[in-house]
Order: C-alpha cells, then structure tokens, then sequence
C-alpha cells in the first residue's frame, strides 16, 4: 500500500467510519489524487477575499439582456 | 397538414387548441394515453401512470374553460415528469430502491406552478436512481430505452423524460440537469431541453444530486414549447434561496427576432476531455452553415479549459453527494447500483478545503469564460454528446464495468458538465441524425440569464430545419 492509499485508508476508518478493501482504497486514492491536483492548479488563481458566494452576485451582474 | 391525432401535435398548437375549445383537454390526455398504452413497454418510460386523475384533472380544466376561466398558456396540457419531484403524501422514488415507498412532505415548487398554470399529470418518469448516470440505466426500475432505436440509451439522468418527449406519449416533461441530464436525454432523443442560468428555476422539493450544481428544467418537442413551459416554471421562491429576483421575460414573445445581426461562436472542442466524433462534428458545422444562411455572423471560437471545469464539478458533486447519502451509505449500500454508491465514495476523502476552493473557483471560471470564449461573441454552439448514442449494452457499467465503459460513459457529460461549473444557460436541440440513425444534439451557451435569446436562436433554427418533426416510429 503507497502513502496516498495509507492516507486514504486512515481517513476512512479514523475520520469518516467507513470500510473499504485494499484494492477500492487504492482506487479512491488515485481518483482524489487527480481531482484534488486539479483543483490546486486551478486554485493558484484564487485571492484571499475569493468567496463562494461570489459566483451568484457575479451570475446576477453579468445577465444578459 | 396538421396530423389528425392530437398526441403527435405540439405543446403550443395542443394548448391553443384547447384554449380555442377546438380540442378539449379530456380528448388530449386520451390522446396521450393511447401512445403511451402502445409505447410503455418499448421504451419503459413511465415508472408511475394514473389514468384516472389524469381524465379528472382534464375534465376539471375543460370545465374551468367551459365556464371562461383559462389559466394560461398550459391550461389542459398532459405532461409527466421525471420521478424527482415531491407531490405532497404521493410516492417519490428518486429513480432508487432506498425511497421505493417513500412519500413525500411537501410538493415541489415546480410542479405546484405546473398545476397553477392548469397542466394535467400524466404520471412520473423513469429516471437515473438519484439522477446519477448519463445513459438511462436503472438497475431498480429498468432501463429506459430510446424510441428511435430501443437497443440505445436514451441519456440520463432524465431518461424517461427525453423518451417520453420524444415518443409523443406527453407533451412536456420536467427533468433536471446536474451534469448535463436535461441536455443529453434531449440530444440523444430529439427533442429540445433547457439548462436554464443557475437560480432561474427552483431547485425546491426536487431530489438533490449536488445542491450547487443541480438545475430544474423543460424537455418539449420544439423551441417555442420550451420556452412557454420555462416561463410558467421560472422565477424566486422563497423556499429555495439560490432562485434570483430577476423579472422572468416573455420567452415565447421574445422568439420571432430572428438570428440578423447576431454573433455565434462555432466552438471545436479539443481531444480533452473526450474526443469528438467526425459526423456529430460534421452536423453541428452544417448547423452553423444554416444559422449563417440566415443572417448570423458565425465565428470559430476558442472553449475555456473544460478540463479544470470538469474537475471542479465533480469534486463539488461528489463531496455534496456524499454528505447527503452518508446515511443510507452506511446503512444499507446494498440497496445502491454499484456504480451509483462508488461514483460517491470518494467525496469522503476530498479535503473540504479542496471542496470550498472549487466553488470559490466559479466566479473565476465564469469571468474568464465571459472575457475569452463569449467575448465578441453572443452565444456558442456545439455539440452536446460528442458521439453517436452508443447501446446499452455498450454502456452497461454495472454489467459491465471496465475501464473503456466508464471513460465512454463519462464522456458523455465532457461537453455538458462544464456549463453547470459556470452556471450559464445552456439549451439543446437535434440537428441531425448519427450514422445508427439517432438524433445528434446541438447546444446552444449564453450568458447568464440570457435564455430568451438562446430560444430566439432555436427557433429561427427550427424555423429552417425539420428535424424537431421526426417522429420514431
């Protein structure tokens, strides 16, 4: 088992409660792995005052007419 | 010549034929009845039909008319809707096992509307189990199938409603699109579905599959349809804060501007994240073509980074997914498809910084969006399934399973998920057949809360181009 497969395997039993065999830990491992880098590289555009409501003012502002 | 049975009409033509007391609104749900009577066990469809109120809820409506009250533009219509809207004290299944016999406390906003406006209920629709899956697959209820080709899937997670749309069993039909499951059923069945802007039509009293993801929307025959069943169906609700205040426009007014003057972008979605298919290509440029003959300027437009947008939906849907199932997860996950629990799984292991960065991301997304791909620009066409509609078999992932079936089978949101990330309206319509001869779908992406002009853009289409009048038979 790799590091992010232990990771995830901690989380499940230590945090979340739940159980999952070796090989679906690994592939939960794999598949947070992706969407987790994803959202850091697309995050490296975040600001400090970036909020996430922000994204119904900006909808309200920018209505076509 | 106007066919002679009333189910193969129109939404627009059957209403104002009951307004007019040509037809009565009892004649058109029999008419609706006899299709389905002879369609139900092709396609599987319908999950629930009740035949009895239906014909006295459509006596009621021929009554109110006969005594010189019309509700409006709907008054007697049959529809029926995807099995996700709550109707107080009535069975709600959500398309699952777990909410079998469940029923509901409340009515959904949306339907309580639909009865405002005088619609008859048909019944409630076949549908993904809790609107997870873009093909129509259903271990529980069985698979809907596609009526141009019943080997086929008929997209999802609105399944029934596209098939049943596109059958001539109802005349519109509510579905909901989280990842693309208006616009898919749509495309893959040939009819027309709106993703209105997030927060154009409440989300209240309908299953959830992600709350910040998830929009309630039409599937009808023609543009005009759709446009008149939006407006009876949009606007605030103080029972779900995310609908904005904004005034809902006369859509259907609005349709006859015509496409002069107009700039559209003609999007070529790259390899990522799936490729597209030669002849769906090929028939959404022939679709541009046909907007530029009438008087559209038509431009090559670059699309953002569906990757990062792809990404960014399916960390939100899965955390939120997960939270909300967490329940019935743990306490009885035998009574999910194996597909539709493990899609959730992972949302319990995303760090919930990575959760709330995606949702900070939107209002990013949407800024570049509107500067780069709409900018010079007044919408975009392109495909919505980048592929010919595949069978069922083909697309079987809890049969089936494998690599190449999941990647398939999430191809089918790569052109469609994006715009739930970036919220913006998003409307299908078919522009052709694929080599199986099944319909190809065209998408349509404004700019927020601009959906009168997308349908003032599908009906100028639909205005030169026949394929909204097919019917399978």
């Amino acid at each position: 088992m790799d590091e992010k497969t232990r990771t995830i395997a901690g989380i499940a039993t230590g945090l979340q409660g739940v159980a999952y065999d070796d090989k679906r830990l690994a592939e939960l491992a794999a598949e947070v792995e992706v969407l987790n880098d994803a959202v850091r590289k697309a995050a490296a555009k975040l600001a400090f005052d970036d909020e996430p409501a922000a994204f119904a003012s900006l909808m309200e502002r920018e209505a076509g007419q | 010549m106007r066919n002679d049975d009333p189910a193969l009409w129109d939404l627009s033509e059957v209403a104002d034929a009951i307004a007019a007391r040509r037809l009565s609104s009892v004649e058109a749900t029999r008419a609706c009845l006899g299709r389905i009577a002879l369609w139900q066990p092709r396609l599987n469809a319908f999950l629930r039909l009740d035949e009895d109120k239906a014909l006295a809820q459509a006596r009621a409506m021929d009554a109110e008319l006969a005594a010189g009250r019309r509700r409006g533009p709907l008054h007697g219509v049959p529809m029926a809707h995807k099995d996700m809207y709550y109707r107080k004290g009535e069975l709600s299944t959500g398309g699952s096992a777990i909410r079998k016999d469940w029923r509901a406390p409340v009515t959904a906003t949306v339907l309580e509307k639909l009865d405002a406006a005088g619609v008859i209920e048909l019944g409630f629709l076949n549908m993904a189990e809790f609107a997870a899956g873009p093909t129509g697959h259903n271990v529980h209820h069985g698979d809907c199938r596609n009526p141009w080709d019943q080997a086929r899937v008929t997209g999802g997670s609105s399944s029934g409603s596209g098939a049943s749309v596109a059958a001539r069993l109802v005349y519109g039909a509510l579905g909901s699109d989280t990842g693309g499951s208006i616009r898919l059923p749509a495309a893959a069945c040939g009819v027309v579905g709106m993703k209105a802007t997030y927060g154009r039509v409440s989300r209240a009293g309908a299953v959830a599959r992600s709350w910040s993801l998830d929009h309630v929307g039409p599937l009808t025959r023609t543009v005009r349809d759709n446009a008149r069943m939006l407006m009876a169906i949009a606007g605030p609700d103080p029972n779900d804060s995310t609908t904005s205040a904004k005034p809902v426009p006369d859509y259907e007014a609005a349709l006859e501007g015509g496409v002069t003057g107009l700039r559209i972008g003609l999007a070529q979605p790259d390899d990522e994240p799936v490729p597209l298919d030669a002849g769906v290509g090929a028939a959404v440029r022939v679709a541009a073509d046909t907007l530029g003959r009438l008087g559209a300027k038509i431009s090559r437009v670059q699309l953002p980074d569906f990757t990062a947008l792809y990404r960014a939906a399916e960390v939100i849907v899965k955390c939120e997914a997960a939270a909300m199932h967490r329940p019935w997860m743990e306490k009885t996950p035998g009574l999910y498809a194996n597909q539709v629990r493990s899609r959730m799984e992972a949302g319990f292991f995303i760090p919930a910084t990575q959760y709330i960065d995606a949702l900070r991301l939107r209002a990013h997304f949407v800024t570049e969006f509107l500067a780069t791909s709409l900018a010079g620009v007044d919408a975009i066409v392109l495909p919505a399934i980048p592929f010919p509609i595949p069978t069922l078999e083909e697309t079987d992932t809890e049969q089936k399973g494998g690599p190449a079936v999941l990647k398939m089978v999430a191809g089918f949101t790569g052109l469609t998920r994006p715009f739930n990330t970036l919220g913006v309206p998003a409307l299908s319509l078919p522009c052709g057949f694929d080599r199986n001869r099944v319909p190809i779908g065209l998408q349509l992406v404004g700019r927020p809360f601009d959906e009168a002009l997308l349908y003032r853009i599908g009906h100028a289409y639909q205005g030169a181009t026949d394929f909204h009048t097919k019917v399978p038979n």
